[in-house]
């Protein structure tokens, strides 16, 4: 009897919440062809666990052998009954897979989806001032019902109105991400937002799974710099310092002005025996408008090129490299 | 100049192990991240002066949330700079996915809320 009530009013804040909501999300983005992922494995959550649920589906769904209930401890926040964003973008490194939020337009994460790729979504299904926060997982979509299909909470697939699914997310600030394995890209084209994510996973990734990151970015953005001075700061940690200076020198050829490939082409080259080229590559580079610790790594690179090249010789090899 | 077989193979070992020890030295030193590329001034900036503040507010923030304590430095390491700030800035207020269900007082408190500013009833209101 109770429960029944509960409903009801549970339905009538939602009817009010809808009449509210009218204005915001209008016109679907349903068009192309019903997808559904139906791989995507589940993992139904425990009360108020929906953030660990819904990235080990995520995670899981990449590859990355993981569990809800390993993912609880590193994401949920008692006091807060939930989990927070920043934790779940932070959390899929540690799983060597790279969290890629998505811009907050519908039409990507369709393109995800067609891609084959589960998107996690926050939810609110309360209203604006009253949130009630969830996070789902979105596993398809089918425009001639008119439906979402997610994995949600106890249920092992859901399917939503378009309406109500974009309310929802709408509510929630239309906040999605992806997570990508190493040497994957997304369906979206956004080089920036990409290679931001990309150094992200640099600190805690393995030197190799850095390299098949950046790998595939210079693929997919040829002219990029950060692309190829984040696969030839890969090659340099996995020793292969041919390889990393020819990216740095690449990335300079595409803009002479990036100072962070400079002062790493000029480390490599100090590394190979070079510092008279080293000393060449950062003489008249300007430190005043640099970041602090980009600063601080080219002031102490010049000094050692300095010191070295007043007492040794640039060897044979050395015009060889680019 | 002839160099026997093991005077040859000494020196190869020295040789590689001297280029290592170069090697060791120089990796620790100024290469730099990729993420000092793609962040922007103010960040940095915030990052070299703020790092070690937002750390320690991190923390003890998620020890007042009921986060268990051996679980906090572990969470607290992954953390960028740029996620220690927007932590430390709302940790409190920030969207937490929890269940989704909207709570029967919750409901409750809405309708009210809407009635009484649509006027129709009037029991917030001091008198």
């Amino acid at each position: 009897m109770a429960g029944h009530a509960a409903h009801r009013t549970a339905c009538l804040a939602l009817a009010l919440s809808l009449l509210l909501a009218g204005c915001v999300a209008r016109g679907p983005v349903m068009s192309g062809k019903r997808t559904e992922l139906v791989e995507t494995p589940f993992f139904p959550q425990k009360k108020f666990q929906c953030g660990p649920a819904a990235l080990a589906t995520v995670l899981s769904g990449s590859g990355a052998p993981v569990t809800a209930d390993e993912l609880s401890s590193l994401l949920y926040v008692p006091a807060r009954r939930g989990s927070l964003q920043v934790e779940m973008l932070a959390t899929p490194r540690s799983f060597a897979r790279i969290a890629l939020p998505l811009p907050r337009t519908p039409g990507t994460l369709i393109a995800e989806l067609e891609a084959g790729r589960p998107v996690l979504v926050l939810h609110n299904y309360g209203l604006p001032f009253w949130p009630r926060w969830h996070y789902a997982v979105l596993i398809g979509y089918d425009p001639g019902k008119d439906v979402f299909v997610l994995r949600s909470g106890s249920k092992r697939r859901q399917e939503m109105r378009t309406r109500r699914f974009m309310i929802a997310w709408h509510y929630g600030g239309r906040w999605a991400m992806v997570v990508l394995r190493p040497g994957e890209t997304a369906a979206l084209d956004d080089p920036k937002s990409f290679l931001e994510a990309a150094a992200d996973f640099e600190r805690a990734a393995k030197p190799a799974d850095a390299r098949a990151t950046f790998d595939a970015a210079v693929h997919r953005w040829p002219q990029e710099p950060v692309a190829l001075v984040g696969r030839g700061t890969a090659a340099y940690r996995l020793g292969d310092l041919g390889a990393a200076a020819r990216d740095y020198a690449a990335a300079l050829l595409l803009d002479t002005t990036q100072v962070g490939a400079r002062n790493n082409l000029a480390q490599t080259m100090l590394d190979l025996g070079c510092p008279h080229r080293a000393r060449q590559l950062l003489e008249g580079v300007e430190v005043a408008g640099v970041d602090a610790p980009l600063r601080e790594a080219l002031n102490d690179t010049r000094r050692t090129a300095e010191t070295r090249a007043a007492s040794i010789q640039d060897s044979e090899s050395c015009r060889a490299i680019p | 100049m002839k160099l026997s077989l093991w005077r040859k193979c000494a020196l190869g070992v020295l040789s590689v192990s001297l280029f290592n020890m170069g090697m060791m030295s120089a990796a620790s030193a100024a290469i730099v991240d990729t993420s000092a590329l793609v962040t922007t001034d103010r960040e940095a900036d915030l990052g070299a002066i703020h790092a070690q503040l937002a750390r320690a507010e991190v923390r003890a923030q998620m020890e007042q949330m009921g986060v268990d304590a051996a679980a906090v430095e572990q969470r607290v390491a992954r953390l960028n700079d740029r996620e220690l700030h927007q932590l430390a800035a709302d940790m409190r207020n920030a969207p937490a996915g929890g269940d989704g269900a909207l709570a029967l007082i919750g409901a409750v408190f809405v309708v009210l809320l809407i009635l009484e500013l649509t006027g129709v009833i009037d029991i917030f209101k001091k008198r």
